[in-house]
C-alpha cells in the first residue's frame, strides 16, 4: 500500500467530484445561513416583541413564547433528525410544491440555522448596555426608534462575528446531508469509496478540504473581529 | 426664585419591584409632591431608600403601581397619553452617562432633535455648537465618545438632554460614577444651568452642592419623603431623627 500514490490517483480520477462537492457544501452553508439570517431575524424580533395579552391579570407575550419554543425545540433535537423530517415528511406532505432534493435539504438547514441565528441576534442585542436604550427613550424616542438608531448599530458588532462562526459551523453540519447523497463533499467521499473500495485516502482528502475551509474562514473572522474592536 | 406655576405634581406614588418572580420589594410607599417652575430640588437620603426610583418614575422609566403624575397639567400615568411626547420635555442625566457609543459627540446631541423633527439639521447643528462651546467640548465634536473622560462624558450627557430644550432636568446621581477630580467640572455645569432658571431635580450625595444650589431639599428614606425643607432647615436644623442620623453619617 502506498498512501501517497493512492491519494494522487484518487485526485486525478475524481478531482472534479471533490471540487463539485466542495462547491455544493459551500452552497448549502451559504443558503442555510442566508435563509437563517432572514428567518432568525424574524424569530428574534418576535422574541423581543412587547406585544402582549392579559389573561387573569398575567401578562402573556404570545410571539415571544412561540419564538422561544421554536428555538428550544430546534436546538434540543439532532440536526440529522430534522433532515429526516424535511427529506421524507415535508415533500410528501406538501407534494404540490415539488421540492427537489437540494431544496428540501436546504430548507432543513435553514430552519435549523434560524434557531441558532435567532439566539445570536438576541444575545447580541442583550449585550448592549441597557442604559443606551433608557437614554434614548428619555430623549423621547419610541422603542423602535431607539432600537434602530442606537441599540442595533451597537449590537451588529457582537452579531457579525458570531454569524460568521455560524457559517463555519454550518460547513461541518452539511456533511450530514450526505445521508441522502445530497452531492456535498461527504457524498463525494461515499461515491469514491464505493468505486475504489478505498477508505483512508478519500477521507484524508475531504478532511483536508473541510479543515482548509473552516480554518481559513475562522482566521478571516478573527481579523474582522479585531478590526471591529479597534473602531470602538 | 420660583414663579409659582406647578410643573410636576405627584399624588400617592407607590412602586413595587418583584425579585426572583415572587418576592416583592415595596420601594415607594406613597409620595406626594409638587415641583414648581424654576425650582431646584435636591433629593438626598440613604442608598436603597427610593430616591432614584422616585426620579425614574417622573418620566415613567419605572411605571408606578399606584398614584398619579401630572406633568404640565397632563396625567402622564394615563395609558392613553403618548409618553414619548412628554419625555421630550423632560431631560434626564444618568449616573453612568449613557452616551451613545455608536454616535460621534456632535451626533449624540443632534440625533434626537432632528429625528423627532424638533429642529432642522442646520438648526440642530447650530445649537449643538453652542452647547458644546458652553461645556468646553467643541473641539471634540467629530470624535467618538470612547475617547472622552468621565467628566467630559457627563458634560456631554447634560447638553445632549438640553438640546431637546426641556422644561425640566432630572439628574440621577450625576457625579457618583466620576473620579473625584472630575466632580467639580460637572457640578459647575449644573450650577450654570441652575443659574439660567431651569427647573432641576437632582438626586445627589454631594451635600455641599445640595446646600448651595437648591431651593428645597427632600430627604427620602424607606420609600417616603421623611423630611423636606429649605437647605438651612434640613442641613442646620433637621427635625426627623432619621434625617439627623443620615446627616451625621455623611457630614463629617
Amino acid at each position: 500500500m502506498n498512501f501517497g500514490s493512492n491519494i494522487i490517483m484518487v485526485l486525478q480520477r475524481y478531482g472534479h467530484l471533490f471540487l463539485k462537492g466542495t462547491l455544493i457544501t459551500l452552497a448549502f452553508s451559504a443558503v442555510a445561513v442566508t435563509g437563517g439570517v432572514i428567518f432568525g431575524g424574524i424569530l428574534a424580533l418576535m422574541r423581543l416583541s412587547e406585544f402582549h395579552i392579559t389573561i387573569k391579570g398575567k401578562k402573556i407575550k404570545p410571539l415571544s413564547i412561540i419564538s422561544t419554543a421554536y428555538v428550544e425545540v430546534i436546538r434540543g433535537t439532532p440536526i440529522l433528525l430534522q433532515l429526516y423530517v424535511f427529506y421524507f415528511f415535508i415533500p410528501s406532505a406538501l407534494s404540490f410544491l415539488n421540492l427537489s432534493k437540494f431544496a428540501s435539504i436546504s430548507l432543513a438547514l435553514i430552519f435549523n440555522s434560524a434557531a441558532y441565528v435567532a439566539e445570536i441576534f438576541r444575545s447580541g442585542i442583550d449585550a448592549v448596555d441597557h442604559g443606551q436604550m433608557e437614554a434614548a427613550r428619555c430623549l423621547g424616542l419610541s422603542r423602535n426608534q431607539a432600537l434602530m438608531k442606537i441599540v442595533l448599530p451597537q449590537a451588529i458588532k457582537n452579531i457579525l462575528p458570531a454569524l460568521c462562526n455560524e457559517f463555519v459551523a454550518m460547513i461541518k453540519e452539511t456533511s450530514l446531508a450526505s445521508t441522502f447523497f445530497a452531492g456535498d463533499i461527504m457524498t463525494t467521499y461515499k461515491t469514491v469509496n464505493g468505486a475504489l473500495f478505498l477508505v483512508i485516502e478519500p477521507l484524508i482528502i475531504i478532511a483536508v478540504i473541510y479543515f482548509a475551509l473552516t480554518f481559513t474562514l475562522s482566521k478571516v473572522v478573527a481579523v474582522f473581529e479585531r478590526r471591529m474592536k479597534t473602531s470602538d | 426664585m420660583t414663579n409659582g406655576d406647578i410643573l410636576i405634581k405627584v399624588e400617592g406614588l407607590h412602586k413595587k419591584f418583584t425579585i426572583n418572580g415572587h418576592e416583592e420589594l415595596h420601594v415607594l410607599k406613597g409620595i406626594d409632591q409638587e415641583i414648581r417652575k424654576g425650582e431646584v430640588v435636591t433629593i438626598i437620603g440613604p442608598s436603597g431608600g427610593g430616591k432614584s426610583t422616585f426620579l425614574r418614575c417622573l418620566n415613567l422609566l419605572e411605571e408606578p403601581d399606584e398614584g398619579k403624575i401630572f406633568f404640565e397639567g397632563v396625567d402622564i400615568t394615563d395609558k392613553k397619553v403618548n409618553i414619548n411626547e412628554h419625555r421630550q420635555k423632560m431631560g434626564m442625566v444618568f449616573q453612568h452617562f449613557n452616551i451613545f457609543s455608536n454616535l460621534k459627540v456632535g451626533e449624540n446631541i443632534t440625533m434626537a432633535p432632528v429625528l423627532l423633527k424638533k429642529k432642522t439639521k442646520e438648526e440642530a447643528e447650530k445649537l449643538c455648537d453652542e452647547l458644546l462651546e458652553r461645556v468646553g467640548l467643541l473641539d471634540k465634536k467629530n470624535e467618538y465618545p470612547s475617547r472622552l473622560s468621565g467628566g467630559q462624558r457627563q458634560r456631554l450627557a447634560i447638553v445632549r438632554a438640553l438640546a431637546m430644550e426641556p422644561d425640566v432636568m432630572l439628574f440621577d446621581e450625576p457625579t457618583s460614577a466620576l473620579d473625584p477630580e472630575m466632580v467639580g467640572e460637572v457640578l459647575q455645569v449644573i450650577k450654570d444651568l441652575v443659574n439660567t432658571g431651569m427647573t432641576c431635580l437632582i438626586v445627589t450625595h454631594e451635600m455641599g452642592f445640595a446646600k448651595e444650589v437648591s431651593h428645597r431639599v427632600l430627604f427620602i428614606d424607606d420609600g417616603i419623603i421623611a423630611e423636606e425643607g429649605t437647605p438651612q432647615q434640613i442641613f442646620n436644623d433637621p427635625k426627623n431623627p432619621r434625617t439627623k442620623e443620615f446627616l451625621s453619617k455623611v457630614l463629617y
